[in-house]
């Protein structure tokens, strides 16, 4: 009993004496950030196109498109996001890339938030925005189409197409 | 006696109370790894504690289930002013992946609204993002709330020019 008092204690300032100090300094020193871990993301406004890819894929809907009236806002909230990545891997022009930023911490959820505003065109025939203008361009890059064709809405299109079609079959429009 | 004097008051022991509104555990989990040894959150004089009436700071996790909402707006009354609340989790900050469920109530933003119409006043939010939130995360954010470290993150509104 009385070596037990005594030598128990000693056993087990020589384990930590052996084991040292394990604690992170972390706001004073770095991070312990392993290679796979996922952060906030961060979208390049240069090379995003306003396509809406991310927003579909998004599980929580921290990604969101808000149409007004000639411009699309691409809304993130990292307060909702669970920081997936799925985006980052359905961007078609790599314009997502997951960062390692973890302090996000902060008073006012406003700041939270970001913003990227696309510029919408304008359709050639009827004149109303319907697609931004960084995804024609980008998507005229990839696969260059008629520039009319381009430049007209879905609605104007589709229009356009049945008219010729119905010329074809000799209809009087 | 104003908030930044009573905060002053406990910057140094900041006592906390873990309340859990019907999360998944791991928020939980990550809170347990920020109070051990390793990450060590009692260098700055954080202690848990069982009672809400003993909680300088709320570490408040999940969604707002339905079935906990009595029991949460039971809870916010008996901690005492200032109300410091820290929203860990994408769940207790925007709804997270239930934002817009029936059975949840959509994070803390909302229920600072139902606290509201029960008389209830939070005195101080900090919104700690993770899904789950690292325990360093959870560490800044304490020491946000505490006026220790500065913020880091603002709005940004990019345009893009086309």
């Amino acid at each position: 009993m009385q070596v037990d008092r005594i030598s128990s204690p000693l056993k087990l300032l020589t384990i930590a004496l052996k084991t040292g100090r394990v604690t992170k300094k972390y706001p004073f020193g770095p991070p312990l950030l392993t290679e796979s871990f996922r952060g906030a993301i961060s979208i390049d406004p240069a090379k995003c196109w306003g396509c809406g890819a991310c927003v579909l894929v998004c599980p929580p809907n921290a990604l969101t498109m808000r149409f007004e009236e000639e411009r699309a806002v691409l809304e993130y909230f990292k307060g909702r996001c669970i920081f997936c990545g799925m985006c980052a891997d359905v961007c078609p022009a790599s314009a997502i890339t997951v960062t390692k930023e973890f302090e996000l911490a902060a008073t006012n959820l406003e700041d939270l938030k970001e913003g990227v505003i696309h510029r919408l065109s304008t359709c050639a025939v009827c004149g109303k925005p319907f697609a931004p203008a960084a995804e024609l361009r980008d998507v005229m890059k990839m696969h260059p189409i008629a520039e009319e064709y381009a430049n007209i809405c879905p609605e104007c299109r589709k229009k356009r197409t049945a008219k010729a079609f119905g010329l074809s079959f000799g209809a009087n429009i | 006696m104003k908030l930044e004097e009573k905060l002053k008051s406990i910057r140094r022991s900041p006592w906390v109370f873990h309340l859990n509104s019907g999360s998944c555990n791991a928020c939980d989990i990550e809170i347990l790894d920020a109070l051990t040894p390793y990450f060590d959150a009692e260098r700055f004089g954080v202690k848990l504690v069982a009672s809400p009436r003993h909680a300088d700071v709320v570490l408040f996790t999940g969604p707002v289930t339905r079935e906990t909402l009595p029991k949460i707006i039971k809870t916010f009354r008996a901690v005492p002013r200032p109300r410091i609340v820290a929203a860990i989790g994408s769940c207790a900050v925007g709804g997270g992946i239930w934002w817009d469920t029936y059975s949840t109530m959509g994070g803390f933003p909302k229920l600072q609204e139902i606290l509201k119409q029960h008389g209830i006043e939070i005195d101080r939010v900090v919104y700690v993002p993770g899904c789950p939130a690292r325990p360093e995360a959870i560490i800044y954010g304490l020491l946000l709330a505490l006026g220790y470290v500065k913020q880091k993150v603002s709005k940004v509104v990019r345009v893009v020019e086309s």
